[in-house]
């Protein structure tokens, strides 16, 4: 594998020298001598970066794509052979008989269309509550933005804490002085998912605030003086002003917060483990490739998750380009 | 022009160069038995699962130190990588395939034992059994085979049983001085105390059926399978079907099915609830005992307050066994000589003696245990493990036998136990199938 990659490395490693003298070579055709500094000097430094991002992050996925076609099985890295289509026909026939991909399926869909309305939401919410001057807003924000800081491990050990089954349990300790009946959150295939969504928004809201501030702060203050001065109402106010304004951070917030719920897996991973109910699609992946070890099955599950996710974000940014 | 393509060219051939000098690694004298030093010294490499500085892994490098004094006029010297293994176990198994990818396997590493089928199978372990003398072989409590061959030997042992609040079962009129290791009580004997238990008003024990994220939960409950008669695969580890869903085994869940139903356990005990006098049993492994001699002394302010009982034997006695080995790998040093003779000292009474005093553990090797008091919870744990440790399944596909058995525990409640198996057959099946298929 070290070979292929310093083969593969080397072979990039010409097709950029490529670039740059073809570069050089079309400025010098067209007698631009005083752009042959400069693209040097572009190039150089741009070297690094370039080198760095093909290491880390396209030879990964350039691997990935070439085991999605083979039975690589972890513990003999040196008995991979190639198997064409046959792991894309496991995971056909696993979705068919509603086996653990189904199901993983199923989840993260789940999960994406209850976390990214729910979150965006939010992060909405708490943006135009914070936006407005003095020392409490700038409290609240630290508030609202200080469970982005906290690792999702310590978030979802809290939420373990809060959602412990039993009386002892801190929600069910509440729900108790209204007479409710103690309930295991984690373990009802009818709770659990949603307790994974509104934990996940609640730790992730923060963030996504922050970048509906920055945009709201975009938005010239005219706006809302010519709109009150036409009778508008708190609504229209927001609705013609203040969402207009925000359209294209809206879009940036939404393909990212969708692509991020697409990858859930650590909450599920240490609040309820490998479960039918709760298993979201990278956790599959994760345990296909390293918990059995079929990383060729596990990366054929991955390709397709990301042709899913890659067609999904360009719908995504056709429906609210800019007209 | 000219000067700038000159340039460029001799910047990407030194990157190249680099590159490759990266790639290619330190220059170091490399023989069959292992890296040699610049002082003649054949060095061999041992990785552990443990962080350096913890008392584990402080035990393992003053060991390994001692080795060096040993050797050195034989010229071997034991290096020790310390590589703590993260999010259970796969932390440092990752590292372990990183490492056998990259051809930078250490020539002993240490193993989860339930691994043993997977990693023989897969090349990454040596064969051994030549190598250890069957008068040797004899003085373990278990070794690490896989179709009849040895390739690994233990680190150290580990058992687990019932401890209990002595007070709650004076309280509760309940006698349990007769059962011991070597007179074990039965699993009806075990669900009448549980019933008294709960008539007392307790929780009658803590199964630690909420544990199954992990692998706490089939280490600790596999036995009340096999207690039942049951088993999970065939003897070369290849078949699922007709084991794991088989009639015995199906007895041995649905007994655990049983105490939920009847309310002895549930899935919503806290973990510290026994700790504070809540619960009446507590299964668990040999780790709690420091638990219980040192913290929580308000509620087990002496042994006087606490005890432990064995596995409750059904058709068959069987108790949880199994913990880390040490093998020789399979990797580029064809003479294990020096491999060899690390591996005889790092499992040699003296170090078995030095790191279980270390971990509290049972030692693996019988002339390394310690002369316990009959009664005491560490002579039951070590006469239980003598006497009926049995060890986990042996299969190349284990770690998806234990992500099914926690899926049964966790859906034992309103499952049906006969659906659950047959649906975990088919996942372990498959598993093991596509594993054999590689070769």
């Amino acid at each position: 594998m070290t070979v292929t990659s310093i083969v593969i490395f080397l072979l990039f490693l010409f097709a950029f020298g490529g670039f740059v003298i073809y570069d050089l070579l079309t400025a010098k055709r067209h007698k631009e001598v005083y752009r042959v500094k400069s693209t040097v000097t572009a190039y150089l430094m741009l070297l690094p970066s370039v080198a760095l991002a093909f290491l880390f992050i396209l030879l990964p996925i350039l691997y990935s794509l070439g085991y999605a076609f083979t039975d690589y099985y972890l513990l003999q890295p040196d008995k991979i052979g190639f198997v064409f289509l046959d792991n894309f026909a496991e995971i056909f026939e696993e979705i068919s008989t509603k086996g653990m991909l189904y199901n993983a399926i199923i989840n993260t869909l789940t999960f994406v269309v209850g976390v990214v309305p729910l979150q965006i939401g939010l992060a909405l919410l708490l943006a135009l509550f914070v936006n407005r001057p003095g020392i409490g807003s700038k409290i609240f924000k630290v508030c609202f933005f200080a469970p982005v800081v906290i690792s999702l491990s310590v978030t979802a050990f809290l939420w373990e804490q809060i959602l412990a089954p039993g009386p002892g349990g801190l929600l069910n300790s509440m729900l108790s002085v209204f007479g409710v009946a103690p309930h295991d959150w984690l373990r009802d295939p009818a709770t659990a998912m949603p307790c994974i969504i509104v934990l996940s928004a609640w730790q992730g809201c923060g963030y996504q605030m922050l970048i509906f501030l920055s945009g709201l702060s975009n938005i010239r203050k005219d706006l809302y003086e010519a709109a009150s001065l036409d009778g508008a109402n708190a609504w229209h106010k927001f609705w013609n002003v203040t969402w207009v304004g925000l359209r294209s951070t809206f879009v940036y917030i939404l393909i990212t917060v969708f692509i991020g719920a697409c990858r859930i897996m650590t909450q599920p991973m240490l609040m309820t483990g490998y479960m039918e109910h709760t298993v979201t699609l990278s956790y599959y992946m994760y345990n296909s490739g390293y918990t059995e070890r079929l990383v060729g099955e596990s990366s054929a599950v991955a390709l397709l998750m990301t042709i899913f996710i890659g067609g999904i974000t360009l719908m995504q940014r056709r429906l609210f380009r800019e007209k | 022009m000219k000067k700038a393509l000159i340039s460029i060219v001799s910047f990407l051939l030194m990157l190249t160069m680099l590159f490759g000098m990266i790639a290619c690694g330190p220059t170091e004298t490399e023989g069959e038995a292992g890296a040699t030093d610049t002082e003649g010294n054949i060095i061999v490499k041992i990785m552990f699962h443990v962080d350096k500085s913890s008392t584990e892994g402080q035990a393992y490098q003053k060991r390994v130190n001692a080795f060096n004094a040993a050797y050195k006029d034989q010229k071997i010297k034991a290096q020790a990588i310390f590589k703590a293994r993260s999010a259970g176990a796969s932390g440092y198994e990752t590292e372990l395939q990183n490492n056998q990818t990259e051809g930078t396997l250490a020539d002993i590493i240490t193993f989860d034992a339930p691994n043993t089928a997977a990693y023989a199978t897969s090349g990454l372990l040596y064969d051994i059994s030549s190598l250890i003398s069957a008068d040797e072989q004899s003085k373990f409590y278990s070794l690490n085979k896989y179709n009849g061959k040895l390739y690994g030997i233990p680190i150290q042992e580990s058992s687990a049983g019932f401890f209990y609040n002595k007070k709650i079962f004076r309280d509760a009129g309940i006698n349990v001085d007769g059962i011991t290791a070597e007179n074990p009580w039965t699993l009806e004997d075990f669900k009448d105390v549980c019933a008294k238990l709960k008539a007392h008003g307790v929780t009658a024990v803590d199964m630690r059926i909420d544990a199954t994220k992990d692998e706490t939960a089939p280490y600790l409950l596999y036995p009340f399978i096999y207690a039942n008669g049951g088993s999970f695969v065939s003897e070369d580890g290849y078949t699922a079907n007709g084991y794991y869903n088989s009639a015995n085994t199906a007895k041995g869940f649905q007994f655990i099915k049983d105490l939920i139903s009847a309310g002895y356990t549930s899935y919503a005990i806290g973990s510290t609830d026994f700790f504070t006098g809540k619960v009446g049993m507590y299964l668990s492994s040999g780790w709690t005992i420091p638990d219980l001699d040192n913290k929580y002394r308000e509620y087990f302010s002496s042994r006087d307050d606490w005890g432990l009982l064995p596995y409750p034997k059904g058709t068959e006695a069987a108790s949880a066994t199994g913990s880390w080995s040490y093998a020789i790998t399979n990797n580029h040093h064809t003479d294990k000589t020096a491999s060899l003779e690390l591996l005889k000292w790092m499992t040699s009474a003296e170090s078995s003696r030095a790191i279980t005093d270390a971990t509290g553990m049972i030692p693996a090797r019988k002339d390394a245990v310690k002369d316990y008091a009959p009664g005491s919870p560490e002579y039951t744990l070590m006469k239980q493990l003598e006497l009926s440790g049995t060890e986990r399944p042996v299969t190349v596909a284990y770690p998806t036998f234990s992500t099914t058995f926690n899926q049964i525990i966790f859906g034992l409640d309103n499952g049906n136990v006969t659906d659950l198996l047959n649906s975990a057959t088919k996942t372990l099946q498959d598993a093991i199938d596509k594993i054999k298929e590689r070769g």
